[in-house]
């Protein structure tokens, strides 16, 4: 039997499976091993892809593949216990769209089957192989060896196998954050009335405030074809130190919301499902992304961005993936997978890329994020003006006659308020 | 906010698990020292495990792997280094359809 | 000449996945994914033991859809050396009688098997027919509860095997070929290998067999050749209980267990 390959993809999320994908088109012998049943079957994320890096991959991409809903509005939401202020933005343009990751990840990797991928499923790797002088030759799977010239590690957020190469130190708390999310099943045209969308638009929509018990993180809710995806997402650091309650109970806390149940009230729960994401991943990134056969790729590289008003991580991986392919190719092509050809080949490129720019500039995110002020003041300060504003029994007030009182009543200076606004925007 | 609107009830989170689907190995791929959870004094698995895998009975710490949704977070916030963390083998585990 | 044997394995939904629906009265089926009855799985490891120990050739057998190809790889990925998947139209609705008339005419095809082993029963119907049926149709031999194998003599022709019953063991001798039923759970199945995966990508080991290859009469398949109806189905109506809630630490909590069923008088000894 043959044991050797060009290339072995450790991982069929969206980054392996395009990774895959590309070296298989290239000509190269590709083998995809996936832990799970089929593919998708281990795949979560919160509900919404964007969709422009995916075009430039997947030829036929807006046609063939599982798009539910196109994001035509984008919602903000700052929630003081029952009470909320939302912003809304509407666009005749939609640059991103809702699926479930289990289908997504699907289409992804029968693409990279019929590009001539061999696509192993339900096989654990245990390890990634070195030989005596440290070059990855191939991996391990329950004491069974396969071997290739490069191995490109899709394994995820969870980074068991680079943890045990010594390229990466063992996953902080500070490093990552939790998502727990529900998918209710309530019907396309109810979606459609509800969330004022046509057929085929939908509605992504970020809140924060006390739908985490006022811990740093948000919620968030996608509409899908007949679903609608809920879920929560708090910075473990934090949340080890802040957590009052069961997760569990704060998501069905949020699903059952005075002001946001009443969208669903009437649906049926279909999956529950969590992960761990990468909280910032510029501070998530492996200290090299390639070694001498090896290349790592989307959430086990640290891609994925979190501005706080939306998350980008499945376009990314699959970025990353294209990426590494594209890299394999070359790199077989010259003869040379050591580590100088493979990160000047595909970590130059990806460091130089959009995306590690925006993971850059976006790092004061931290700031923020790690603030635990910023999600019990603010929505409760804007909650308050609004309802100065709007909740009149006597004279109506200027609204810097209700910034300024509301303000005072949650023990915060016009200054103060100001300075961390300035903050805030600059950090954006 | 009285609409008059049915109030969706909380599900409980064994109620919860069972809307996911799992095919349980007979192996457990997580093991945890609980002699080592004994002397942990903040137990933050038994809050922040989403399926409430951990959980004190008389001050212990009672762990099943079954409804497992191979998040990663116990492994992550465990303060005693306890957990044995792998995933299920065989394709085994929870298998997600809708997420 | 090697030891042949071919193990039976079932297509069922996943039953954990399958939900009511109050409502309607029906049962909820959306997405609920297709797995290998998981009792057939300690006669797929069963079998894996002979050919450790006496170098038999496997094959799996399943009658089903084509969807079911991938309960195949799952079992040649545990080692199984290949399968067969018999798929037809005309063999859908087809009841236990249909169904094990089909399989056992696969054997017949099959023809040179030594023992044919099945699970005790599937999750899916748990009628624990098809194995005492195939003994039937093929006039064979027939063990059920069999939990382990302890020897196979090639030259006299005869198996020796355990079974397990809920008070006693018992050992049987069995002329092969024989028709095994393997107690359910009564084995650790092993996990799926890689190089084992590898083979159902680089060795095509799975073949689909249409009645063209069986040529059996269609009156004697399908909804046709299945006598069995379903005259009707109830659901058990809940029983009024009690439903007390005692508190407290388990090792006090049980203390008053005890009690309160000793008060009902309902424990087999003396309080």
């Amino acid at each position: 039997m043959e044991t050797k390959f060009d290339v072995i993809v450790v991982g069929a999320g969206p980054a392996g499976a395009s990774a895959a994908y590309t070296a298989a088109k290239r000509g190269l012998k590709v083998l995809l091993v996936e832990r799970g049943r089929g593919a998708g079957s281990k795949q979560v994320f919160g509900g919404r892809v964007y969709a422009a890096p995916l075009r430039e991959i997947y030829e036929g991409f807006d046609k063939e593949a599982p798009i539910h809903r196109w994001v035509r509005k984008e919602r903000v939401s700052l929630v003081d216990g029952n009470r909320m202020v939302t912003v809304e933005y509407e666009s005749d343009q939609a640059a991103s769209f809702t699926t479930y990751l289990t289908q997504l990840t699907s289409w992804m990797v029968d693409r990279a089957v019929n590009a001539g991928a061999v696509f192993v499923d339900e096989v654990r790797v245990d390890s990634i192989l070195r030989d005596g002088s440290g070059r990855v030759v191939g991996i391990d799977s329950g004491g069974e060896r396969v071997y290739a010239d490069i191995v490109i590690d899709a394994e995820g957020v969870n980074r068991l196998l680079l943890e045990k190469l010594g390229l990466v130190e063992k996953t902080r708390p500070s490093q990552v954050a939790l998502g727990v999310k529900e998918v209710i099943k309530i019907g396309e045209d109810k979606i459609n009335e509800r969330f004022s969308v046509a057929p085929g638009e939908g509605v992504s929509w970020v809140l924060v405030g006390a739908v985490t018990g006022g811990m740093p993180g948000g919620a968030f809710i996608y509409t899908n074809k007949d679903t609608v995806s809920i879920g929560l997402v708090v910075y473990l650091e934090t949340a080890v130190e802040m957590v009052e309650e069961p997760i569990h109970v704060m998501v069905e806390k949020l699903r059952t919301h005075p002001a946001l149940g009443r969208l669903w009230a009437d649906g049926d729960v279909m999956e529950y499902a969590a992960r761990l994401t990468p909280e910032s991943g510029y501070r998530y990134m492996p200290r090299k992304l390639a070694a001498h056969g090896l290349m790592v790729v989307g959430d086990a590289a640290g891609l994925l961005l979190n501005t706080g008003y939306t998350f980008r991580g499945v376009d990314y991986a699959a970025l990353s993936g294209h990426m590494a392919g594209e890299a394999a190719v070359k790199a077989l092509e010259q003869g040379d997978v050591g580590e100088e050809n493979l990160r000047s080949l595909y970590e130059k490129p990806l460091l130089e890329s959009f995306m590690v720019r925006d993971l850059r500039r976006h790092r004061g995110i931290e700031w923020f994020m790690s603030n635990p002020e910023f999600f019990k003041k603010y929505p409760a300060l804007a909650a308050g003006v609004a309802s100065k504003l709007f909740d009149l029994e006597g004279e109506a007030p200027t609204l810097l006659d209700a910034l300024r009182s509301s303000a005072k009543e949650h023990g915060l200076s016009m200054f103060r308020l100001a300075m961390d606004m300035f903050r805030v925007v600059r950090k954006l | 906010m009285s609409t008059g609107e049915a109030k969706p009830k909380l599900i409980r989170v064994e109620d919860l698990l069972q809307r996911t689907v799992y095919d349980v190995d007979h192996r457990a791929h997580i093991v945890v020292d609980s002699e080592k959870c004994a002397k942990c004094p903040k137990k933050p698995c038994t809050y922040l495990c989403p399926a409430s895998c951990y959980v004190l009975v008389d001050d212990r710490i009672v762990f099943s792997y079954e409804g497992c949704l191979e998040c990663g977070t116990c492994r992550v916030i465990c303060p005693m280094d306890a957990i044995s963390w792998n995933f299920p083998v065989s394709g085994k585990g929870v298998q997600y359809r809708f997420s | 000449m090697s030891l042949k044997v071919v193990v039976g394995i079932k297509w069922v939904p996943n039953t954990q996945a399958v939900r009511f629906d109050p409502k309607t009265g029906t049962l909820i089926r959306e997405g609920v994914p297709s797995i290998v009855n998981p009792h057939d799985l300690d006669a797929v490891e069963l079998a894996l033991q002979l050919k450790e120990r006496y170098g038999a050739k496997v094959t799996a057998i399943s009658m089903a859809p084509p969807s079911a190809i991938k309960g195949l790889e799952h079992v040649i990925g545990m080692g199984i050396d290949d399968a067969i998947l018999v798929s037809d139209r005309v063999f859908a609705g087809s009841d236990t009688l249909a169904t094990s008339y089909v399989i056992a005419q696969t054997l017949k095809r099959i023809g040179d098997f030594d023992l044919a082993l099945f699970g005790q029963e599937t999750i899916d119907s748990s009628t624990a027919h098809i194995p005492a049926q195939v003994a039937g149709w093929l006039e064979l031999p027939y063990m059920y509860y069999v939990d382990r194998v302890e020897e196979v003599d090639e030259k006299q022709r005869t198996v020796t095997v355990r079974r397990m019953l809920e008070d006693r063991l018992e050992w049987y001798q069995l002329k092969m070929p024989a028709i095994l039923g393997v107690a359910m759970k009564s084995q650790k199945p092993r996990p799926v290998s890689i190089y084992n995966k590898l083979r159902v990508r680089m060795e095509n080991p799975i073949q689909v067999w249409s009645n063209k290859e069986l040529g059996l009469d269609p009156r004697c398949l399908g909804l046709k050749g299945s006598p069995t109806l379903v005259s009707k189905v109830t659901w058990t109506p809940e029983v009024p209980r009690k439903k007390q809630v005692i508190e407290g630490p388990p090792s006090e909590a049980v203390k008053k267990l005890v009690e309160k069923l000793c008060e009902e008088g309902v424990l087999p000894f003396e309080c």
